[in-house]
């Protein structure tokens, strides 16, 4: 995927090919964000979306190419480590975690950012999501599905990471909670410049987010745009993404 | 017959109290970590082993060997749990087993090599010697002095893991490994420190346990028996479990020696084999 940026991108996978154990999932992977950008990645499920989050954390088996984060080749790091530096991951299933409370969910792995230190701290990601601060001091599991994914994201953020990573952060929630997560995630992106890897099979929702695409077809990148100009190229959504009947 | 009754369970709770001390660390690496560590009971003999030596061959008061037994407890446990315990979380459980058990007779034999099978007795400060007066009763001090120190540790454990933020690391860690990594935690060294504070709790009852119990190189088999009741009556993984366990089998085993001799030394295992079999999970057990 090109990028006109001529600074160093902020993360960059060059040929990547990673699976789980022997099993090959992705192949050939190459893709970068830079600082401030934001990349939609879509495709129908099993494709390897998540996958491909988990190579950029650190948590699959990588056979082939680099993950560079920062100019720093992260390849070999540790998924602890991939984090501490700025890499903002929020995962597909939530993973909340069930025998803290919701504060404590947020400040267990809380951290001082690198670049933009301390931007979020408890009052603010409670300012972002107000209904954590109701919910401040009930378990983990006693939270509905939006709940728990502004707690996911939140507890992302209290990390002060330099880059969102966001898998299907919308999946399964009510509308009025997918608008109300639409416009957070939007006003992070766009106004504050906040690196941004959105997975999302709702193409609209994705390309709306982002500036930059790339679509995965079962383990490769079969398509890379911008993400205004995708919008408007149906006959490519409807190959790669199509209408998203499946559901889940 | 009342003050008789009122000593029993003063000394059956102190009983209770030093099992706690030697098998709360059993606990939370069995229930949190899900690792079958029977060299437990290896590491609380070492304890005893070092307190016995500090007093002895240093010539240092007892108190001091009490932090003694807990730190090298807990250094040498760190020690085996990064080159060996380590390589067997994702093995079987039967694997585990069989390797910690290992641990124990090659502990029991290292023991007996270089201190002899003889019983090692040591030397109590005076304010630890004898009985303390109260209500007419005799209340021997050194059960006083364990009792205490485990309420001490008791709150300790409860602050640090339910207040404390590491305490909060350790418990998402459990709950979701992988997202505990995603975040940041490095889940690998904060259970290296879980397992070496368990241990040291472990070396630390060693410890107390010379002057009430003995200490000689089986001692890591027969007490390791005890500790296995405690974790199962009071159910993996609970601080809380292990306290209510471990008083309730003191009083047991205590009272039952002495109001049943006959029937004394099983009555531990009948409270087992009853509170088991109403609550396979345990008392406080979650699964
Ligand atoms: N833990 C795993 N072990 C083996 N194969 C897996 C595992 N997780 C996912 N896969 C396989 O990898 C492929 C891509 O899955 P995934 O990345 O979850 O897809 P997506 O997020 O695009 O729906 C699928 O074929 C899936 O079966
Ligand atoms: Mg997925």
């Amino acid at each position: 995927m090109a990028t006109e940026n001529a600074q160093t991108p902020l993360l960059q996978l060059e040929n990547v090919r990673a699976g789980y154990g022997e099993a090959v999932v992705l192949d050939g992977v190459s893709l970068s964000v830079p600082e401030g950008g934001s990349l939609a990645v879509l495709g129908r499920n099993g494709v390897g979306k998540t996958t491909l989050l988990l190579t950029i954390m650190g948590f699959v088996n990588l056979m082939q190419g680099t993950v560079r984060f920062a100019g720093r080749d992260i390849s070999g790091a540790p998924p602890h480590k991939r984090a501490r530096a700025g890499l903002g991951w929020v995962p597909q299933e939530r993973d909340i975690f069930a025998s803290l409370t919701v504060e404590e969910n947020l400040t267990a792995t809380a951290r001082a950012g690198q670049g933009n230190a301390g931007r979020w701290d408890l009052s603010s990601v409670y300012d972002l999501f107000p209904r954590l601060k109701e919910r401040r001091a009930n378990m983990g599991n006693q939270l509905s599905g939006g709940e728990q994914q502004m707690l996911a994201i939140a507890r992302t953020l209290m990390t002060n990471p330099s880059i969102l990573i966001l898998d299907e952060p919308l999946e399964g929630l009510a509308p009025i909670i997918v608008e109300e997560l639409i416009a957070k995630i939007g006003a992070m992106a766009k106004d504050e410049g906040m690196a941004l890897v959105l997975v999302e099979q709702h193409a609209e929702v994705a390309l709306g987010l982002t500036d930059q695409a790339i679509v995965i077809e079962r383990g490769v990148i079969a398509h890379a745009a911008g993400s205004a100009e995708l919008l408007k190229d149906q006959a490519t959504l409807d190959r790669y993404v199509g209408l998203n009947l499946e559901g889940e | 017959m009342i003050g008789n009754l009122a000593i029993v369970l003063f000394d059956g709770l102190a009983f209770g109290m030093l099992l706690f001390v030697l098998s709360v660390g059993l606990s939370v690496t069995l229930g949190l970590m899900n690792f079958v560590n029977l060299a437990h009971g290896a590491f609380a003999m070492l304890g005893g082993y070092v307190t016995v030596l500090v007093t002895r061959e240093l010539g240092l008061p007892f108190l001091w060997s009490l932090p003694a037994a807990f730190i090298v407890a807990a250094l040498v446990s760190v020690g085996f749990e990064r080159t060996l315990f380590r390589r067997l979380y994702r093995a079987g459980e039967l694997n585990q087993v069989l390797f910690t058990i290992g641990l124990v007779f090659a502990a029991s034999a290292a023991a007996a090599y270089v201190f002899g099978t003889a019983q090692q007795p040591i030397q109590l400060p005076q304010f630890l010697r004898g009985v303390t007066e109260f209500a007419g009763l005799r209340f021997g001090s050194y059960r006083i002095f364990l009792i205490i120190i485990a309420l001490v540790i008791t709150g300790l454990l409860v602050l640090g893991l339910e207040y404390t933020r590491f305490g909060a690391q350790i418990r998402a860690a459990v709950d979701n490994q992988r997202a505990a990594q995603g975040l940041g935690i490095d889940v690998d060294t904060v259970f290296a420190v879980t397992f070496a504070l368990g241990s040291g709790l472990a070396g630390l009852g060693g410890a107390l346990a010379i002057e009430m119990v003995g200490l000689d190189p089986s001692f890591g088999f027969h007490y390791l028996v005890y500790m296995m009741i405690v974790v199962s009556v009071g159910g993996l993984g609970s601080i809380a479990g292990s306290f209510v366990a471990a008083s309730l089998l003191g009083i047991a085993d205590v009272a039952g020696k002495y109001f049943v001799p006959d029937l004394g030394a099983f009555m531990i295992y009948l409270i087992m084999i009853a509170v088991l079999f109403l609550r396979p999970q345990g008392l406080f057990g979650k699964r």
